[in-house]
């Protein structure tokens, strides 16, 4: 275990991100990048991605707040160190996304407000079953939580976002780009660390499954909730994006797919991707009732 | 391919050897960025020496044929696996805990 861990050193967290993919960025992305006019022209797609921005913002802050939780849970130091860079990934994301949105027109003064606005109350719903588990002091559920369940929805989203970004909104897709690269090493830390931690401790696996319950019903009522506003404008979106050709996301075509399909494929993403890691660490996946 | 037999005749075989070139993957130290390339989704159909990591989903490319029991290292998720045949007769593979 100890040669595995050491994998995840602050030196190479060093070499593949701020050295690496991340070296002449600014937030996230290429200097003199700006939003794409499309979006700051046009009111209610400006609103829009106001919109879907906070849920990213919210979703980040939740996983700062459990990564640098678990920094002190962590049974070892190699874990804690790992955590730390994670935990320092998390604030850069936090940052780049409230960067976003200062460019997208919201006013510093405006932030929490304008965040409490949009919030999907779902989200914070689902944010609150993974800290009420790191509060508690629960190492195990915690990193399930946060690097399986909650990185697994980050990194299904963003893939999605960076895909029918790439070519009209290539900031955007740029600042979703580097974020994908670090959700790679936080799934990767949450399923080897885990993997072996759940096979020293079985009797945690009821209670982990419970929480991966409860944040999967949740997942998937933020998702429905956050088309069931959008609708319209996933479908305006949606013409914007056909308009330079198609964006293949897990075989569907999404600058030609319906609102309700787009969901369906996301949705279906995020659960299988669920399910997939789960049982590689050993975990059963939980089917949430009532959505 | 299910037959393990046939996986021995294989394993007999000379394997192919690739030369490899950077495809655009930026996310690993520039030395290395060329044992990996962005996977596009059902449709991307690989090489003979490229192998799907399933954590990260990045597309991890080797110098040579990729063989069941090889062993194999994702760099951007720092995950370990093992080559395994899947039950359709496509190398896949297993993570090590």
């Amino acid at each position: 275990m100890a040669d595995f861990l050491n994998s995840y050193s602050i030196q190479r967290w060093l070499e593949l991100c701020p050295q690496g993919y991340l070296e002449d960025t600014v937030n996230g992305h290429e200097a003199g990048e700006t939003e794409a006019d499309l979006i700051l022209k046009d009111d209610e797609l400006r609103t829009a991605a106001i919109r879907s921005t906070v849920q990213l913002v919210v979703g980040e802050r939740a996983a700062l707040a459990a990564s640098s939780g678990l920094v002190n849970l962590a049974p070892d130091y190699p874990s804690k160190h790992f955590l730390a860079t994670q935990t320092l990934d998390e604030a850069r994301h936090v940052e780049i996304f409230t960067e976003r949105l200062y460019d997208l027109g919201v006013k510093r003064a405006d932030l929490e407000s304008t965040i409490d606005h949009f919030v999907n109350p779902h989200l914070v719903n689902f944010a609150e079953v993974l800290l009420e588990k790191i509060d508690s002091g629960d190492f195990i559920a915690g990193v399930v939580g946060q690097n399986i369940v909650l990185e697994g929805l980050a990194f299904t989203v963003f893939e999605m976002r960076e895909i029918t970004n790439r070519e009209t909104n290539p900031k955007f897709a740029h600042t979703l780009a580097g974020t994908i690269a670090d959700e790679r090493r936080h799934v990767g830390f949450g399923e080897n660390r885990i993997g072996s931690l759940i096979k020293e401790h079985p009797e945690k696996k009821p209670e982990v499954e419970q929480m991966q319950k409860d944040m999967a019903f949740h997942m998937l009522k933020t998702l429905q909730l956050s088309f069931k506003h959008n609708s319209e404008t996933v479908e305006k979106e949606r013409e914007a994006v056909g308009e330079v050709g198609a964006a293949y996301f897990h075989g569907i075509d999404l600058s030609t797919a319906s609102s309700e399909e787009t969901e369906a494929i996301l949705a279906n993403t995020i659960l299988s991707e669920f399910k997939t890691r789960l049982a590689r660490i050993g975990l059963e996946y939980q089917e949430p009732v009532g959505v | 391919m299910n037959d393990p037999n046939e996986q021995a005749v294989l394993s007999e075989v000379p394997r192919q050897t690739f030369e490899l070139e950077e495809c655009g993957f930026r996310e690993v130290p520039k030395k290395w960025r060329k044992f990996y390339r962005h996977w596009e989704g059902p449709g991307d159909e690989l090489g003979p020496n490229e192998i799907i990591c399933p954590v990260c989903k990045v597309v991890i490319r080797s110098k040579r044929e990729i063989r069941v029991g090889d062993r194999l290292y994702c760099m951007p998720c720092m995950s370990r696996m093992i080559v395994v045949l899947g039950e359709d007769g496509t190398l896949q593979t297993d993570v090590t805990y």
